[in-house]
């Protein structure tokens, strides 16, 4: 059912609007926190009011849309439009929430080998004719589900925890993906008490390696499986340090935040004794 | 007789697959049998490092299929155990190095050296996954009680089911206080879910990330909790008997609420 | 007159003669003191003399019998096959007539320290033959290669195909301005330049050195086709593994030389040893 609206909907071609920045989200390494960063940055810029569209390119495993809540509303994804059963505009996902924000999904029962790569490179281009910003949620791994996936994109997010095995297929993927306009690093999962403990590699440690611009360090939260599993993204709950973490981040890529990403610390006597009695930080 | 040819797969990334494999091959050396590790995550090779044996390689998979070494070249020994052998994945190389059926052969080859062959699955279900399915006769899914893994796995059953392979499910990463607090979904529930019989249920441990970075196998952690658990696997997975152990949560009230049996 | 000279705890043993000739002077000059020496090491400066190698145990036997241990010898290149096969180190070539160094004892901390540093003889007879089929398919493609200009990264992996020039065919040295990601190789028949890191995962393979002004942190192969006087340097030495001709070393724990530093065969291993006390011996240039 299409909703009624008085100003051009955000992504309908009759807004006219300056070129779209596409971004891929990826890592190498699966469960680094790739699909939770989409949903949590694309959901934090659309809350500035910029038209922003997610797409889910993990054909046959996806999850972008759980992670949003919003699997209720799919109806159509990636496969449909490209295969020309329906119209860009029809598969769409609006998010009641957050009304600039529109998700593309991802079919669940097809293969990453179905997706042509020109024909995905020509889709994110022309979203970024509609929207301000194109975040492509990329799967694990460096076969063709991620070719396909960095096809259209001009710049590069790495979501890396700090851990050697993630640390290396970061690498990998960085030299993959050769010359972007931008390939910038977000540390995810921090544990600070780990890292002072020596048991843990620090920001540094990570980036010694990878070489990369700090976009933002995350630290590990229990509230983030809480929120996936809920599909109720950080970014949405004023309360949550995750959250705000992701909108400085978001502020970062618009270029309205200036800061330098702060490293989180361990926690105060105080704080531990919080969490142990229950209770969510 | 020959070894027994067994996958661990996911779908999902990041739940785990790599410190199974590593660790519950290595519980089944420590127990005398003769195990050989395959990495099949061509292009994204871990399970050296999680073993620390990476500066030991130096052919691997894709070098034996090529025919550019012997088999035996390939394998490492880990010389901790009295009979535990990688055989590594190229790192400079991706998975349409080799096709299903190179696969196959190369671990068809391992059958006379060894009992157990583990093969280490990448996560997704492209090419990689469908080269290290076709090497397997037997499959362990590994998930964690999170509602994307959990679908990622049912995707993975699927598959597996359509080749025919037994399957056997470990959920790894359990946290029982967010068990008891309603935040995650119990052992139970995944179970329903998948539909699949239970090997082994593994809680989430802070100890795992500093061995895995160190290449130190859990089950060589003196007293470590983890450790007795892969070893509980191993013996399931040999065809014992074996209960499952209570996982408590922390904190006073852990044991006075009924926990989910588990181990 | 071929000399023997006592320095530190060791021997100098310079000869300036036909090898033979000067093996009958060497044991008339011990037999005037036969017990003199037992027990001492020692190195021996052969200038430009050459020799084969019944000369050379010819030698070593002599000085044997006088309960002297030869260790190394310094001369003309073509000695260093020779001395390889009896398991003497070669000390590259010596200035003039005097007498070669020995190494100093700064130098043989750092070999202490770099026990750490063992050699693993792998069976390479499959590397052999890999080696052997790069090299075939190598000088088959230089001929189409001649004006190619580097190819842009490919999918999976880097390889940039060596240009050769006009200069003595198959030695060129092949220069790269940027970091190695993982994954990514470069192959040259010749040696390798690289400025910026080689991440862990990365790979360099060279039939001459390796040069890495940054942090070596993947695999290197120096003397890739066998040549056991190649060497591997580098701004940081922590290599995953260090290849040089058929040896093989992986650094034990953490344990690694900082700051720049040399890799190179000394005896039966791959030493590691700080610039500052490393032996350049002596390697032709050709730009």
């Amino acid at each position: 059912m299409r909703e009624l609206q008085e100003d051009p909907a955000p992504g309908s071609s009759s807004a006219p609007r300056r070129r779209g920045r596409a971004i891929v989200v990826t890592s190498g390494k699966g469960g680094v926190g790739k699909t939770t960063t989409t949903a949590n940055l694309g959901t934090a810029l659309a809350l500035t009011g910029a038209a922003v569209a997610l797409i889910d390119a993990d054909v046959g495993l996806r999850n972008l849309d759980i992670v949003l809540g919003l699997e209720a509303r799919v109806r159509n994804h990636v496969l449909d439009v490209l295969e020309g059963r329906v119209t860009l505009d029809d598969a769409l996902v609006t998010d009641k929430r957050v009304p600039t924000l529109r998700l593309l999904a991802a079919a669940q029962t097809r293969e990453k080998d179905d997706v042509d790569t020109e024909a995905m490179r020509a889709l994110v281009d022309s979203l970024r004719d509609r929207f301000d910003y194109v975040l492509i949620d990329c799967p694990a791994g460096i076969e063709k589900g991620f070719t396909n996936a960095i096809g259209g994109a001009d710049e590069a997010i790495i979501v890396c925890t700090p851990e050697v095995a993630a640390v290396r297929d970061a690498d990998r993927v960085v030299g993959l993906l050769g010359n972007r306009t931008s390939i910038k690093l977000i540390v995810n999962r921090l544990r600070p008490d780990l890292v002072r403990r020596g048991k843990m590699l620090s920001v540094d440690d990570v980036n010694a390696i990878l070489r990369l611009p700090l976009l933002g360090v995350i630290a590990d939260e229990p509230g983030v499986i809480i929120s996936t599993n809920k599909g109720e993204p950080l970014v949405l709950d004023d309360a949550s340090a995750t959250g705000a973490a992701y909108r400085a981040i978001a502020g970062r890529i618009a270029g309205t935040d200036t800061s330098t990403p702060e490293i989180p610390l361990p926690p105060t006597l105080f704080q531990k004794l919080g969490s142990f009695f229950g209770g969510r930080r | 007789m020959s070894a027994r040819r067994i996958v661990l797969t996911s779908g999902k990334g990041g739940v785990g697959k790599t410190t199974a494999t590593a660790n519950l091959g290595a519980a089944l050396a420590k127990r005398g049998k003769r195990v050989i590790l395959v990495d099949a995550d061509i292009g994204l090779r871990n399970l050296d490092l999680v073993l620390g044996l990476e500066k030991r390689i130096v052919f691997d998979l894709v070098e034996v299929v090529e025919g550019r070494c012997q088999l035996r070249q390939a394998l490492i020994k880990d010389k901790r155990f009295q009979s535990l052998a990688i055989l590594p994945a190229a790192q400079t190389r991706d998975k349409t190095a080799v096709s299903e059926t190179q696969f196959a052969e190369v671990v068809a080859g391992l059958d006379e050296l060894c009992d157990y062959v583990l093969i280490d699955c990448p996560a997704g279900i492209e090419h990689g996954f469908r080269n290290a399915v076709a090497g397997a006769a037997e499959a362990i899914v590994v998930t964690t009680p999170e509602v994307s893994a959990i679908r990622d796995a049912d995707r993975v059953i699927g598959k597996l089911n359509e080749r025919g392979l037994p399957i056997r499910l470990i959920v790894n990463r359990i946290r029982p206080d967010m068990v008891r607090t309603g935040d995650m979904m119990s052992v139970d529930d995944v179970v329903d879910i998948l539909g699949v019989k239970l090997l082994g249920m593994i809680p989430d441990d802070e100890e795992v990330i500093d061995t895995t970075n160190r290449g130190e196998p859990i089950v060589l952690v003196p007293d470590s909790h983890l450790g007795e658990i892969f070893e509980k696997i191993a013996r399931r997975l040999e065809g014992e008997n074996v209960a499952f152990t209570t996982l408590t949560a922390p904190g006073f009230f852990g044991r006075l609420f009924g926990q989910r049996k588990a181990g | 007159m071929s000399t023997i000279r006592g320095r530190g705890r060791s021997l100098e043993i310079g000869i300036d003669r036909a090898l033979a000739a000067a093996t009958v002077e060497i044991r008339g000059q011990l037999e005037e003191r036969p017990a003199f020496f037992r027990g001492s090491r020692a190195v021996a400066n052969f200038g430009l003399v050459e020799t084969d190698a019944a000369g050379l145990v010819a030698f070593r036997d002599v000085l044997a019998d006088f309960g002297i241990t030869l260790d190394a010898v310094s001369g003309v290149e073509s000695l260093a096959p020779l001395l390889a096969q009896l398991d003497l180190a070669y000390l590259g070539a010596a200035p003039g007539g005097e007498v070669a160094a020995i190494p100093r004892p700064r130098a043989r901390r750092s070999l202490a320290l770099s026990n750490g540093v063992r050699p693993l003889v792998a069976d390479f007879a499959g590397a052999r033959a890999d080696l052997a089929a790069r090299r075939t398919e190598r000088e088959a493609a230089a001929l189409e290669r001649r004006t190619a200009v580097a190819t842009p990264v490919a999918s999976a992996g880097v390889t940039i195909p060596a240009t050769p020039n006009s200069a003595p065919a198959g030695v060129s040295t092949l220069y790269h301005r940027g970091t190695l990601r993982g994954g990514q190789t470069l192959h040259n028949l010749g040696n390798i330049i690289v400025i910026g890191d080689v991440n862990p995962g990365a790979e360099l393979i060279a039939s001459g050195d390796v040069v890495v002004f940054g942090s070596l942190r993947g695999v290197a192969h120096a003397g890739a086709q066998g040549d056991p006087s190649a060497r591997v340097v580098a701004l940081e030495l922590a290599p995953t593994q260090l290849r040089i001709a058929t040896m093989i070393a992986a650094a034990d724990g953490d344990a690694g030389e900082s700051g720049p530093a040399h890799a190179y065969i000394l005896g039966d291993r791959i030493a590691i040893v700080p610039h500052a006390a490393a032996d350049l011996g002596r390697r032709e240039v050709i730009v």
